[in-house]
């Protein structure tokens, strides 16, 4: 390999190259030998197997009919969001870009439980207040309670892509004789159809992993994601699990990449120079109307959400004795150790996403051999279905030397490097806007390698660092699809005992941890803000 | 020739500031027509104005004897180039400047065929294919103004469209615009904040300020003779002398008195003179007898190129005065000033209270 002189000046700084083995080793050993593991572990004739396995096959087919569907109405109900977000002239959209938000910060299982809890067949609202027999288990609920969860994904896809389009292009379609339909149609839909388009890779990654609505809702429909888990539960069948995982790791995998090195290309940036930007058109006003009755709606569904858990979570006996009680707070009172669980692991998973991304970032922002190897691994994860994980570190770290399964670690580390995209890719976006120069100026007042890390980048980047901290922390504190197979005895995570308590029918004391872990969420989240607030502020830089 | 564009008394607000105030205008068939003035003055507003992206909040634009001032933007025919082009990214050459065509409904072949005339009319042909994104800056600039021009419209609206080209490369733009727009005799009207650009392209200059037309003529009356002093220092350089009429044709100044051709103020009246740093001329040995003839002390020189621009302080003012740059002035010298009677005009000053309001551009 040839190197540049850059490149070799570099190499021959203790730091970085310190630094770069730190890197690429916890890749290998945390990102790459784990999946390497799941995929090697069943035999060949194991994968030659599968479609002679009628219910893989049908747990294939239904996790690609469920997939299919719920993408399809998470990105139509995204789309009506991002639209309704964007366009000024629509009553409501600061409303329902807050409302929108709200699932992200759900408990994967919460909406499949508060429908449930709503909709099902001791549904408050379904049998109680409209007398009607509902059966929400099984595809129907499932295809909803998908939408429902996942269409805020699609909606900040596409509102990226939205608020990217100058309103000059809508005004010169209508200049050169365009109505107000065909501009829709020829410039503002077709200018956001890459969006739509990655939207709905990222939707579909994330429906098809859905491990948590599903082992609520989907009933006895099998599905890839929750097979894997019924197979290690029940039959301690670790061929299996892998197998199935590895099934779901293709589509995800595929999906992932086209996402990555197809759509997000194709995405338009709007060339021009500089310009006075016009206020955008008037809204079309039977769309506006249109995205404003979806948009309602929908805000209705997810405030649902959270008011059937928390009504969940003070009437006594659910759907029998409708009094309200904190009985059953006091039950979950005896489970808090589970929520100090939670955030333990929380907070370590956050520490090491934000931490490994950071200096991944740094890393594969120089002029490093296998920089783009480094960069792959760090991506990678985001293809990969929480479950998948979850098996992948079983299998990986439950014999010495790294005997970790058992305690607490795995489960960070599971988390952390789960979600070290997030991290990652936040870092290198900030790290991006950094110029150059300021560098340059360091190493020339006398900085080198790492030192410059520390005093030029570690404080441009410490907004990177809280941002991914704060978003594995979230999604580490509500995770289930990992946890359900690394928790032990000693570290019961909440999310795991409600789940568990949901599979017992103890509805109350179910909702009544939830609702804790929903207040921990949402006051971290607070504190994140301020944090960042904070970290925003002696920044001298973009 | 006939009335092809007016506006009549047109007032445009945006909540409590003016961006265009009482603007009447009449601009003839085939005519360039430029809006001039400083960014904030209420041009580009007109020209949205004109193509239906704002309705006026009084006023109206006819074309021709129709008005149009309630007609949406497609219904206008008033085809505009923007500043930043906004060509439609997810389009070819082709197609976007087959466009226009397509939405007013002309069959296919027709529109080949008309496509590829104009594109060979503003020199793309062969480009066909490309994306905007392909093409340099000038060619993309090449490309909007072909898209504008393929709907045949009734007038064509320019919004600085040279603003974000290089400044050699907006030279020649400028060239083939005009000449493209002779050989067409397309009616034109035309947004910019550059003069230079202004007195080169237009057949006729609106300057505007704070929302108010302050002077419409050919370039060269504007340039000549400026009404107000705005007019004066926006377009080109100017010299003021506020001073007090003696008598017709005689201002006191300071201590010397000037004669001004044609002046008709009644005596005891305040006016301020303006003029033109090169109708100033300088004299090295001075005729005494001579009126107009002011002694004074060279401050600066400054080469610049074809001329040698000097500031001279003379009788209590200080004087801008370009000379030949091969006449050799040193900074210091004694030198005299002759103000020619027939190039002093008295120019209005702009009342204080119209120099409030304003906003957007």
């Amino acid at each position: 390999m040839v190197l540049s002189g850059r490149a070799r000046q570099q190499l021959l700084d203790p730091g970085i190259v310190l630094a770069f083995a730190v890197g690429a080793g916890t890749l290998v050993l945390f990102v790459l030998y784990p999946t390497l593991r799941v995929l090697a572990y069943p035999s060949l004739a194991d994968y030659l197997a599968i479609p002679q396995s009628v219910r893989w096959v049908q747990a294939a087919r239904n996790s690609l009919l469920t997939t299919a569907l719920s993408t399809t109405t998470a990105v139509a109900v995204g789309l009506a969001f991002a639209f309704a977000t964007t366009r000024p002239d629509v009553p409501g959209r600061r409303f329902f870009r807050a409302v929108a938000l709200l699932p992200l910060f759900a408990p994967p299982f919460m909406v499949a439980f508060s429908y449930i809890l709503l909709f099902g067949r001791q549904g408050l609202i379904t049998r109680h207040l409209l007398g009607l027999d509902v059966n929400l288990f099984g595809l129907p609920g499932l295809w909803l309670v998908q939408t429902v969860a996942f269409f805020p994904l699609a909606m900040l896809v596409i509102v990226g892509v939205l608020e990217g389009l100058n309103p000059s292009l809508e005004y010169a379609a209508r200049n050169l004789g365009a109505d107000e339909r065909s501009v829709l149609r020829t410039v503002t839909l077709a200018l956001a159809r890459p969006g739509i388009a990655g939207a709905a890779l990222v939707v579909a990654i994330s429906v098809l992993a859905d491990f948590g609505n599903a082992v609520v809702i989907a009933g006895g429909m099998p599905l890839l994601a929750t097979e894997a888990w019924f197979r290690m539960e029940g039959m301690a069948d670790l061929q299996g699990a892998s197998l199935v995982v590895a099934l779901l790791m293709i589509p995800t995998t595929a999906l992932f990449l086209a996402e990555r090195y197809w759509v997000s290309r194709r995405r338009y940036t709007t060339v021009s120079g500089r310009g006075t930007r016009l206020e955008p058109l008037p809204t079309y006003p039977p769309l506006r109307w249109a995205v404003f009755t979806v948009c309602t709606a929908v805000s209705v569904l997810v405030l649902l959400v959270y008011l059937g858990v928390v009504a969940g979570a003070f009437t006594a006996v659910w759907g029998r004795d409708w009094s309200l009680t904190l009985e059953h707070f006091t039950l979950a009172r005896d489970r808090v150790g589970s929520l100090w669980a939670s955030l333990r692991v929380a907070a370590g998973a956050g520490g090491v996403t934000a931490l490994a991304g950071v200096l991944l970032a740094f890393l594969t922002s120089r002029a490093l051999p296998l920089r783009r190897a480094l960069d792959f691994l760090a991506v990678l994860p985001g293809a990969l279905p929480g479950v998948f994980v979850g098996v992948g570190f079983v299998l990986a770290f439950n014999q010495p030397p790294l005997e970790l399964v058992g305690t607490p670690w795995v489960l960070v580390l599971a988390l952390g490097f789960w979600h070290l995209p997030l991290g990652y890719q936040a870092a290198a976006a900030q790290l991006q806007q950094i110029d150059r120069s300021i560098e340059e100026a360091a190493s020339n007042l006398g900085a080198r390698g790492l030192r410059v890390l520390r005093d030029v980048y570690l404080p441009l980047l410490r907004r990177a660092f809280v941002e991914g901290f704060t978003v594995s922390f979230v999604r580490a504190v509500t995770n289930v699809s990992i946890a359900v197979f690394l928790v032990s005895p000693g570290n019961v995570v909440a999310t795991f005992a409600i789940l568990n308590m949901i599979g017992n029918g103890i509805w109350g004391g179910a909702a009544a941890l939830t609702v804790l872990l929903l207040l921990v969420t949402f006051a971290v989240l607070g504190l994140a803000r301020l944090g960042a607030a904070r970290a925003l502020r002696p920044t001298p830089v973009g | 020739m006939a009335v092809h564009l007016r506006l009549a008394n047109v007032v445009k607000r945006f909540g409590p500031s003016v961006a265009v105030d009482g603007v009447s205008l009449e601009i003839e068939e085939g005519c360039f027509f430029t809006l001039l003035g400083p960014s904030g003055c209420g041009k580009t507003t007109l020209l949205r104005v004109v193509a239906g992206f704002h309705t006026p909040d009084a006023g109206d634009v006819f074309l021709r004897d129709r008005r149009i001032t309630q007609l949406p933007p497609h219904a206008r025919g008033t085809a505009m180039v923007f500043q930043e082009y906004a060509l439609f990214p997810h389009m070819t050459v082709a197609e976007n400047v087959a466009y226009g065509l397509r939405m007013r409904r002309v069959p296919p072949a027709q529109i080949r065929e008309r496509v590829a005339r104009v594109l060979e009319l503003v020199g793309l042909t062969g480009q066909e294919g490309k994306y905007p994104h392909q093409l340099s800056g000038g060619q993309q600039q090449r490309v909007a103004l072909a898209r504008a021009l393929v709907v045949e419209p009734e007038v064509l609206l320019l919004d600085e469209p040279l603003s974000n080209l290089d400044a050699k490369l907006r030279l020649r733009v400028r060239e083939e615009l005009r000449e493209l727009q002779r050989r067409l005799g397309q009616t034109t009207v035309y947004v910019t904040h550059d003069q230079e650009e202004a007195l080169a392209l237009s057949d006729r200059v609106a300057v505007l300020n704070h929302g108010r037309i302050l002077q419409v003529g050919t370039p060269e009356e504007v340039y000549r003779n400026p009404t107000s002093r705005f007019v004066a220092e926006f377009v080109g350089l100017a010299n003021f002398v506020p001073g007090e009429v003696v008598s017709p044709g005689r201002v006191r100044a300071g201590r010397v008195e000037l004669r001004v051709d044609g002046l008709r103020a009644t005596p005891g009246g305040r006016v301020v003179l303006a003029v033109r740093p090169e109708e100033v001329r300088v004299c090295q040995d001075p005729p005494d007898t001579k009126p107009n003839v002011l002694r004074g002390r060279v401050r600066s020189a400054t080469f610049l190129g074809p001329v040698r621009r000097l500031t001279v302080d003379a009788e209590g003012f200080s004087w801008v005065v370009d000379v030949r740059a091969d006449e050799a002035v040193a900074p210091e010298a004694e030198v005299t000033l002759e103000v020619p009677a027939e190039r002093l005009r008295v120019v209005e000053e702009e009342p204080e209270d119209t120099k409030t309001g304003g906003g957007g551009t």
